[in-house]
């Protein structure tokens, strides 16, 4: 098909993801919404190192090394961010960023 | 210079042994009084010793434009060069025999003065610095290490004038005598920072010491920086020799010990002033300015005390004052031969005979103290103060000689400094020189006729006279266990050998002055006998013993100064002149009221104003910047994502 050999078509795609997963980071009130809303953004932007290499860049490896570290980055933080949500829903019994009101100044 | 260098080894034991003696007495040796003795007495005896070889061996080696040095130099920035070490010169040899012979007499005659004392030990560790600094003063070859010295002699004479510190008194007059004499300091190290400034030297010879005529000080320093220079170390010379504006250090320092008294007012701290004047007389002979203010001063401070002699009642008091009023007469004749062109023999020679008087006058008034303990001398007459023939026989040596009486010293050495003050062309110097010279007999024999012929015990004058203050003024615990050891004539031999020796001097320095003369300026030069000076010299001397004679002396005396016909003034001489008053007016309206007022306003408002502004406009911007911590991350996000939206933007479309 025609439209998948466009390097554009990726890019919609990628902005598209980007702004779902800003608008749920922005928006959304539970923790793990907004968790997997990262998660997409971190989607996103793989999408494109995958895209520009497809078609730009020099060397075949180089995005793909870099999409690479960010599903490892994404796992860790994934998990780092999952027992922060723990540790916030024992302390507040919520896990709702409204109540996260500690640090008002 | 190696350390084989038999002279610069002498010189370093001379001044390393006593403070060796009082660092191994004060570390280690504190409780034994017998060893503590021991260490502090032969660390005096070999610098004696030595400083008199010293002498033998130089006296014909060195002169004032030659003398002998051996330092290192300590301090090399750019022309500015510290030197540490030690010259050998007539003035400072002398004067190292001088200090040398009177710390060792008096530790001597500590002996019997202090037996008994708890701090016996603490006593004579205090002697060895106290001789150790003065020591090391007089050879040092830099004006830095002098200047230590100086400062050192400070510190041991605080620590031996507040010796009896649980005395509220003595500690009082102890603090009085280091902050008076600090005051003063801060004029002399002023003019010390100047004088490296001009010259960038703090070598002694660099300084043109030993150019008599000055003429190496003049072409490098003009006639302004000299005087500047000459003033603000006379305000240390003020401070240490006590002359006039701040002298009230020194009455007070008599709480001191009595051996200490007689250290402090002959060869070391009062003299250490006069010495410095001597070691930079070419600096003051270049500036008449400087000489005309030091002549003014010291002629005040002979008045002054001398007055103040007059009324004392402690025979302490009398000597003391006697001393400030010695004190002005040399610095007059210093200034004088400055202004006239001559030498400085006349001052240093009357330093010389002084220290050995008035280290007499002192021990004696100790024997007296100690055997009666009272400081009044009206007492010690009723209790019998003739009797004790040695003390009584050597304060009259003593007494002739401050007075002026031929054939004792002080009649040669005052005789020169009214030679000097006779050739200034005002002649009002040379008239208030005699007046002083008058009232110094005076009052000097008061106190002999008074001790000499007592009254009658029922004589209605002991009514006003003979007040016992409980305790006595100086060594109050002594009084109950005097009677067991006065046996043999009521003097110890420890406590009369010094003063044998001291009037022995008394009696033949006079004869010695063509020696010491050609000795201190290589020459001797031929004397033409003023015998118009002479005779209103020793006549003015004679009408003062006289005048002391009909108030004090003689059967039909009244014990009343001729001072008291006019009691305005007789009043004002008990008051000191108001010095006390003054300073201590000047301490609460000038110091208190004005500079501290307004330093306390300073550091009030400024200092601490400017600290709270400080934490207080951080604590305000703090508070107002929270308003941003909205404990609302998402919108915190937003921001952030159209913050960083817009940059994108401008980066992209904005070029």
């Amino acid at each position: 098909m025609l439209v998948f050999n466009h390097l554009e078509t990726y890019l919609y795609l990628a902005l598209v993801l980007f702004a779902i997963g800003l608008y749920g980071v922005l928006a959304r009130r539970s923790l793990i919404a907004i968790l997997i809303s990262v998660e997409l953004i971190l989607n996103a932007a793989s999408i494109n190192f995958m895209a520009f290499n497809r078609f730009l860049a020099p060397h075949p490896a180089v995005g793909q090394v870099i999409t690479l570290f960010i599903m490892a980055v994404a796992a860790a933080e994934a998990a780092i961010a999952l027992s922060i949500i723990v540790a916030v829903y024992r302390k507040l019994k919520s896990i709702n960023i409204e109540h996260a009101t500690e640090l008002r100044g | 210079m190696g350390s084989c260098d038999p002279i610069f080894l002498s010189c370093f034991l001379i001044v390393a042994l006593p403070l060796l003696s009082f660092a191994v007495i004060m570390i280690f040796t504190w409780r034994r009084h017998k060893l503590s003795l021991s260490i502090s007495l032969t660390c005096s005896t070999i610098p004696l010793i030595l400083a008199w070889s010293l002498f033998y061996k130089l006296h014909n080696a060195v002169t004032l434009a030659k003398p002998i040095i051996t330092q290192v130099n300590w301090l090399v920035s750019d022309a500015v060069i510290v030197p540490f070490g030690f010259l050998l010169d007539p003035v400072s040899l002398l004067m190292l025999c001088i200090v040398a012979t009177i710390a060792w007499l008096i530790q001597i005659y500590s002996i019997g003065y202090m037996e008994g004392d708890p701090g016996f030990a603490r006593f004579y560790a205090d002697l060895s610095l106290f001789g150790m600094s003065m020591l090391s003063l007089v050879s040092a070859s830099g004006m830095l290490q002098l200047f230590i010295s100086w400062e050192l002699v400070g510190l041991a004479s605080y620590l031996l004038i507040g010796f009896w510190y649980e005395k509220f008194s003595a500690s009082e007059a102890g603090k009085k005598a280091f902050v008076v004499t600090r005051f003063g300091d801060i004029g002399f190290f002023m003019g010390l920072v100047f004088l490296t400034f001009f010259m960038k030297d703090l070598n002694i010879p660099g300084l043109g010491i030993f150019d008599i005529n000055g003429a190496a000080l003049t072409h490098k320093l003009s006639e302004a920086q000299v005087t500047l220079c000459a003033l603000l170390i006379f305000c240390g010379v003020a401070g240490k020799s006590a002359q006039f504006p701040i002298h009230v250090w020194l009455p007070d320092a008599m709480e001191g010990p009595t051996p200490v008294s007689a250290l402090l007012h002959s060869a070391t701290m009062v003299a250490a002033g006069i010495y410095l004047i001597t070691r930079l007389f070419p600096l003051f002979a270049a500036s008449a300015t400087a000489m005309s203010v030091v002549l003014v001063i010291s002629t005040i401070t002979l008045l002054l005390s001398s007055t103040i002699g007059m009324v004392a009642k402690d025979i302490k008091q009398v000597w003391a004052y006697s001393t400030v009023s010695q004190l002005g007469f040399m610095a007059m004749g210093l200034s004088a031969a400055a202004l006239g062109g001559s030498t400085l023999f006349a001052g240093y020679y009357h330093l010389t005979t002084h220290a050995a008087f008035k280290a007499l006058l002192f021990l004696c008034a100790g024997v007296f103290i100690h055997h009666f303990g009272t400081n009044d001398f009206f007492v010690m007459s009723k209790d019998g103060g003739r009797k004790l023939m040695i003390p009584m026989v050597t304060v009259t040596i003593g007494a002739l000689a401050l007075a002026g009486i031929f054939p004792f010293a002080g009649f040669f050495s005052k005789e020169a400094i009214m030679a000097q003050l006779w050739h200034l062309p005002n002649k009002l110097w040379v008239g208030l020189g005699l007046f002083g010279a008058f009232l110094t007999a005076y009052y000097t024999f008061r106190v002999i006729f008074v001790m000499l012929f007592p009254r009658k015990d029922d004589n209605p004058v002991w009514k006003e006279y003979y007040v016992r203050e409980p305790g006595g003024h100086g060594h109050g615990a002594h009084d109950d266990d005097h009677d067991g050891h006065n046996g043999n004539h009521g003097v110890p031999w420890v406590m009369a050998f010094p003063l044998i020796v001291l009037a022995a001097f008394a009696c033949v320095l006079g004869f010695m002055q063509t020696g010491l003369e050609k000795f201190l300026l290589g020459e001797s030069h031929p004397h033409e006998m003023n015998y118009l000076l002479l005779v209103l010299a020793v006549g003015s001397a004679l009408s003062g013993i006289g005048l002391a004679w009909l108030d004090w002396g003689s059967p039909a005396a009244k014990w009343q100064g001729f001072i008291r016909k006019v009691p305005v003034l007789e009043n004002f001489f008990i008051q000191k002149w108001y010095m006390d008053h003054f300073w201590r007016w000047f301490l609460n309206t000038v110091i208190y009221g004005t500079f501290s007022r307004i330093f306390t306003y300073n550091d009030r408002r400024v200092v601490d104003g400017g600290v709270d502004a400080v934490a207080f406009s951080t604590i305000g911007s703090g508070r107002l910047l929270s308003f941003l911590q909205t404990a609302f991350v998402q919108l915190n996000l937003l921001f952030m994502v159209l913050v960083l939206a817009g940059v994108g933007l401008y980066l992209l479309m904005g070029r």
